[in-house]
């Protein structure tokens, strides 16, 4: 390859062929450009005119510029040109390359662009024939040197792993070189780390190493913490840079049970800082829900971190049995309890049966002794679904009788009467402390205090199953706390009050410790591993190298310690694991983390992923002389004329087609009330006869024939110049359009519907005409006994019609436009209803009619078949034959001149009722 | 049947097919102009009284109307101009010149000029006139199937390039309408006027051009050649013919207007991209006014 500043040529002897280009200058300016054709009758006018200089043949300078443009883009691409060609001398090397990749979380967001580089070095490798091995660091395996292009059809199924590579995994990965030189080539997931350095100095033992890091910053997420009742985050990125904003949400279930984002907040960096901290407040509800916090656009196990039971608060009800103390707060029985609660659970406080609806985590009673018959079902009903009913002893109860002779379902022993005191003024003995606990207790492991004394207490009756139920006692063996199971849930009593009356156990650190571990309050702190010693942890959900939260599936459980303080690998994935009654979670990235970027020594070559890549050039200038040879294709036919002339618009059309393409892109996905406006727009531009679609196929082809026939006639012979007629649905279209509808009444036809034949009535009152025709007067007089008849009689009876007569001589609609007394179609029956005369309509003495109706009759019904008349091909020949040779003709014409009448009534309405005519019309009438 | 006739006969179908749109065009095309001038026209209509006048010197005394005159002292002339219907010759060209339109959306010069020859025509026929065409193909007659026969003459195509006027078979002092181009050889269409003329036949020029031809908006090396493809003339810069040949086509224009004068003919021109109306009304007020 030939360089040439950041340029270089794969073939470029053919650059030679530039020479060539000078010869081509000379060629092509002595071809004019060709001739165009053009018919002009003019021509004669032309011949005989010479042309004032004959140099004009010549192509512009320009246009060859053009054209040698594109033949030396072309003699370029050809040349295979390449921007930033690899520099293969530097990186090179013949031996083996072991590609070592620390394949950590931390290498995940960018892990398609260290795919795309490790591509392009394994290409390489290819093409010098270097046999290449991969080495993932987080998941050692021996190294095994293999053909670069086998090697690059495995590479598509390697993925980072969600921890970052360990001392002993790195100790392996050294363990595991081959013998023998090689160089290296280290994908490094830039973060600083111990184990670096032995791993370095191995590999330049063996030979040259080169380092690929992603300039990217990094960021990462540490877990939630839970202070003041708000919620607070930490983000950290692992290069200081300018000021930047991130965007932190929280995933979890919508109340409709299905993923969704529930929280997105900004976050914004400053300039140089390297955390960034934001404090959210969140409604408890919302705050349960949500499953995991990731900052958005980072696909990195870092920028995840899962909440644990940490941020679950439970929701415990405080109920007391004496609220008439006020003001004594110290002494009230729920005091304590709220101090020790408010801090890690959300207090519900109110009655019992407007608490229970919000199914509250723990209820707790203080000395309450009996509940009313509603509140105990209640109460068990919510018990037996999980809650937990923590009671306190207090002297209500140790009055009343409650659970003496019979076990109470909502305590869990028996109580003898009246309790007991001790160490009292009044009593015998010191007061008693507590015992240690028994191992299956559940607050087993707690440290006692000695200052924990008990004073009053009361009595459990000794039962066969009270042992087993006892979980904390006294030294001398009595009872100080139970506990029975309630279906999935469960009943504790305390044998002491929760103030401090009784003992002092409500003012101990132990209180809090016991009320933790009944799960009343959820720790904040983290827990110890000596604490978790010994329990198995299941895990729920693990996390991959890209922060997508997985099944564990049937991942092994982790042993409690382990899962404190081991280091995450892939016996523990960082994730959510379940234990006993609490779930605790593992993230990758915590407080604890270093995040750092790693210095390398000089020595090692460092590259990033901005390094200028490599550009094959061809198809870009290969792609440029197509364009310039278009371009010398517009500007030839513009020079010859072929764009100007004949069609000077032509360019003006691609523009307007350009303009009009987002257009028509509108129209194309025209929506149902588009088209329905299109209808519309098409029915009103002009008057629009329409006809009722019958759904037989031949009758609504006469009638469209038929109207279109009435229109054409219509149009060369009055002023009324209709569109093309238009088929209507009833039970879909609008019909006010329409000035008349033509309805051809078939015994098959469906009826419409109720709320067509409501639009139906609109139409007709509204001034609307429905011309019925029956077709049949060839075989019945009107009221005939015909199947249309008949089904006329059914269509019509909905509608709003008023009474009919025969035409009477004198309707105007023997007059509005032609004089007319027949109104024949392809029958001639004479039988044709309308809008009867009003009763009070008289013959004037001298006048030729009577004055009658102000409305345009609302129908007309007959029988004559007059679409089959009126029906027009579209040469504007008649479409089907009319009775005989020239009568038939006249027929016809006097059924076109009654369809004339018949529009310009419904037009005109009763304009030529007026008396102002009757001068001209007995003219015409020649009286 | 043979292929042959087969396809004659659905040609001829095809070829039929376009009269009666021609007509109802046309006919419509009359109808608009029928609106304007409608009382006038059928007053005049027919037989027998157009005005009465004075006795002139030079009037006949056959020409007296006695029943007038009888009246009172003066003598009257009964004018009697529509008492004889006219006859009108049209020529419509049928040259393949005719059939050149420079824009998809204009009409040719020869659709535009039978359209407005037959709506004349159907006017004149409406009038009580008699149409026909020159030549022996259809002598003037009335009627409404005169129109349909003059729609069937008038859809025949030509095949030279330029048609010279048919100027024979023409009826002494009858009227006449020649529609064309008119780019022809001139002296043909002297000749015809020069005959008409000396018959005592007085008429109407309509010129009718596409605007392309008005326009001369062509560029560049060019070969410009006739619709019938007997004529070339070849051009290496056709924008710098255009004053040329706008002075040859003003001066064809002028020429055809001076033969107008001399013989007492009409002349108009008329653009393709124009509205028919226009024509059509100046056609017939141009004709009509020869009545007067």
């Amino acid at each position: 390859m030939t360089l040439f500043g950041t340029i270089g040529f794969t073939a470029p002897w053919l650059l030679l062929g530039l020479l060539a280009l000078p010869i081509l200058w000379i060629i092509l300016r002595a071809v004019p450009p060709a001739p165009i054709r053009r018919l002009f009758p003019g021509v004669v006018l032309l011949l005989g005119l010479k042309d004032d200089e004959q140099v004009s043949d010549r192509t512009p300078w320009w246009l060859l510029l053009l054209r040698m443009l594109a033949v030396a883009a072309v003699i370029i691409g050809l040349s295979g040109p390449v921007l930033n060609p690899e520099n293969d001398s530097e990186a090179a090397g013949d031996g083996p390359l072991l590609v070592v990749m620390d394949a950590s979380w931390a290498s995940a967001p960018d892990w398609r662009a260290r795919m795309v580089a490790l591509d392009g070095l394994l290409s390489r490798a290819a093409r010098d024939s270097r046999p290449v091995a991969l080495l993932r660091l987080t998941n050692p395996e021996p190294v095994q040197f293999l053909s670069a292009d086998v090697v690059q059809t495995r590479i598509t199924g390697l993925v980072p792993e969600p921890w970052a590579p360990g001392e002993d995994t790195v100790a392996r990965a050294i363990g595991m070189l081959p013998e023998g030189g090689f160089d290296s080539y280290w994908m490094s997931d830039a973060l600083t780390r111990e184990d670096r350095a032995p791993l370095l100095a191995a590999l330049e033992d063996k030979g040259a190493v080169t380092v690929f890091e992603s300039p990217r910053s990094l960021y990462a997420l540490e877990p939630a913490r839970f202070e003041e009742g708000n919620l607070h985050l930490t983000l950290r990125r692992l290069r200081p840079g300018p000021e930047a904003e991130v965007t932190l949400t929280g995933h979890g279930l919508d109340p409709a049970g299905n993923a969704a984002v529930l929280l997105r907040s900004g976050v914004t960096f400053e300039a140089d800082a390297l955390a960034a901290e934001t404090e959210l407040s969140l409604p408890a509800e919302l705050r349960a829900r949500i499953t995991r916090f990731e900052i958005e656009g980072n696909r990195s196990a870092g920028a995840v971190t899962l909440p644990d039971d940490s941020l679950r608060r439970r929701e415990v009800a405080l109920i007391a049995g004496r609220e008439d103390r006020e003001g004594l707060e110290l002494l009230s029985p729920l005091h304590y309890l709220q101090k020790a609660l408010v801090p890690t659970a959300d207090l519900l406080d109110g009655a019992l049966l407007d608490i229970l609806p919000a199914n509250p985590d723990v209820i707790v009673l203080a000395d309450v002794a009996t509940l009313s018959a509603g509140e105990e079902d209640a109460v068990t009903e919510w018990l037996e679904k999980g809650g937990l009913l923590l009671r306190f002893a207090g002297p209500r109860m140790a009055a009343s009788d409650i659970s003496r002779d019979a076990e109470d379902p909502l305590m869990p022993v028996r109580l003898r009467a009246g309790g007991r005191s001790v160490g009292g003024a009044m009593s015998w003995g010191e007061p008693k402390a507590l015992a240690p606990f028994t191992e299956d207790s559940p607050f087993f492991g707690l440290e006692l205090r000695d200052d924990v004394t008990v004073n009053s207490q009361v009595m459990a009756q000794p039962d066969p199953n009270l042992a087993e139920r006892v979980i904390a006692q006294l030294t001398d063996g009595t009872p100080l706390v139970t506990r029975k199971a309630v279906g999935q849930g469960q009943i504790v009593l305390f044998h002491v009050t929760a103030n401090a009356d009784w003992s002092s156990l409500p003012l101990s650190g132990l209180f809090v410790l016991m009320l933790e571990r009944l799960a009343v309050s959820s720790s904040t702190s983290a827990p110890e591993a000596e604490d978790l010693e010994g329990t198995i942890w299941q895990p729920v959900t693990v996390l991959d190298a890209f922060g997508v939260p997985q099944d564990a599936g049937t991942l092994p459980g982790v042993a409690g310690e382990d899962l404190v303080s081991a280091a995450l690998g892939p016996d523990l994935r960082p994730g959510l694991y379940q234990g006993e009654d609490r779930s605790l979670a593992r993230n990758v990235v915590t407080a604890e983390t270093e995040l750092a970027p790693m210095v390398w020594p000089d020595r090692v070559p460092v590259e990033g992923l901005n390094r200028p890549r490599e550009t094959p050039l061809s198809g870009w200038l290969l792609g440029g002389a197509i364009a310039l040879l278009l371009a010398d294709v517009i500007a030839s036919l513009a020079l010859s004329g072929r764009l100007r002339g004949a069609r000077p618009s032509a360019a003006a059309l691609v523009l307007a087609a350009l303009a009009l393409t987002p257009l028509d892109a509108q129209a194309q996905d025209a929506t149902p009330d588009q088209a329905a406006d299109d209808v519309a727009l098409a029915a009103t531009a002009d008057v629009v006869l329409a006809h009722v679609l019958t759904r037989d196929a031949q009758i609504d082809d006469i009638a469209a024939a038929g109207l279109k026939g009435l229109s054409q006639t219509l149009f060369f012979r009055t002023s009324v110049e209709p569109a093309d007629p238009m088929g209507v649905d009833l039970e879909t279209d609008e019909l006010v359009f329409y000035p008349l509808l033509y309805w051809p009444v078939t015994p098959g036809q469906p009826t419409p519907s109720a709320a067509a034949y409501a639009k139906l009535n609109t139409y007709l009152r509204s001034g609307g005409m429905i011309v019925f025709d029956t077709r049949d007067a060839d075989v019945a007089g009107f009221g005939g006994n015909t199947p249309e008849g008949r089904k006329l009689q059914e269509l019509a009876r909905p509608l709003d019609i008023p009474p009919l007569e025969p035409v009477p001589q004198d309707h105007v609609l023997t007059r509005t436009f032609y004089l007319l007394q027949d109104f024949p179609g392809r029958h001639a029956g004479r039988d044709v209803w309308v809008e009867a005369a009003p009763p009070d309509a008289e013959l004037i003495e001298g006048m030729p009619f009577r004055n009658l109706n102000d409305n345009v009759t609302p129908v007309v019904i007959g029988g004559n078949d007059w679409a089959a008349a009126w029906a027009m091909d579209a040469r504007g020949n008649a479409l089907l034959p009319i009775g005989r040779g020239f009568t038939g003709e006249r027929q016809r014409e006097i059924a076109y001149r009654f369809g004339v009448n018949l529009v310009m009534h419904v037009l005109t309405g009763n304009y030529k009722s007026d008396q102002v005519h009757v001068p001209a019309l007995l003219d015409r009438l020649g009286q | 049947m043979t292929p042959d006739v087969t396809q004659l006969r659905s040609e001829a179908q095809r070829e039929a097919s376009r009269f009666p749109a021609l007509l109802a065009r046309a006919e419509q095309l009359a109808g608009t102009v029928l609106l304007g001038e409608h009382g006038r026209r059928r007053a005049g209509l027919g037989d027998d009284f157009w005005q009465y006048r004075p006795l002139r010197a030079g009037d006949s005394y056959r020409q007296i109307d006695w029943r007038r005159s009888g009246r009172g002292d003066e003598q009257f002339v009964r004018e009697r101009e529509w008492q004889v219907a006219q006859s009108v010759q049209l020529w419509v060209d049928p040259g393949a010149s005719m059939r050149f339109s420079s824009h998809k959306d204009l009409p040719t010069k020869a659709e535009r000029a039978r359209l407005v020859a037959l709506a004349a025509a159907i006017l004149l026929i409406r009038g009580g006139e008699r149409v026909g065409l020159t030549g022996w193909k259809l002598p003037p007659r009335r009627g409404d199937v005169q129109s349909l026969r003059l729609a069937e003459l008038l859809s025949d195509e030509g095949d030279a390039d330029y048609a010279e006027p048919e100027a024979r078979g023409m009826i002494p002092n009858a009227r006449a309408l020649f529609v064309s181009d008119f780019l022809g050889d001139i002296d043909a269409v002297e000749a015809a006027l020069t005959k008409a003329a000396d018959r005592g036949v007085r008429g109407v020029l309509c010129q009718v051009l596409d605007p392309a031809e008005e326009s001369f908006p062509y560029h560049g090396r060019t070969i410009f050649e006739s619709v019938g493809q007997t004529m070339a003339h070849e051009t290496l810069k056709a924008n710098e013919l255009r004053a040329r040949y706008l002075e040859r086509l003003a001066e064809r224009k002028a020429r055809l207007e001076a033969l107008c004068r001399l013989t007492g003919w009409h002349y108009q021109c008329h653009h393709t991209d124009q509205s028919a109306q226009s024509a059509l009304l100046w056609i017939y007020r141009a004709l009509d006014g020869e009545h007067g």
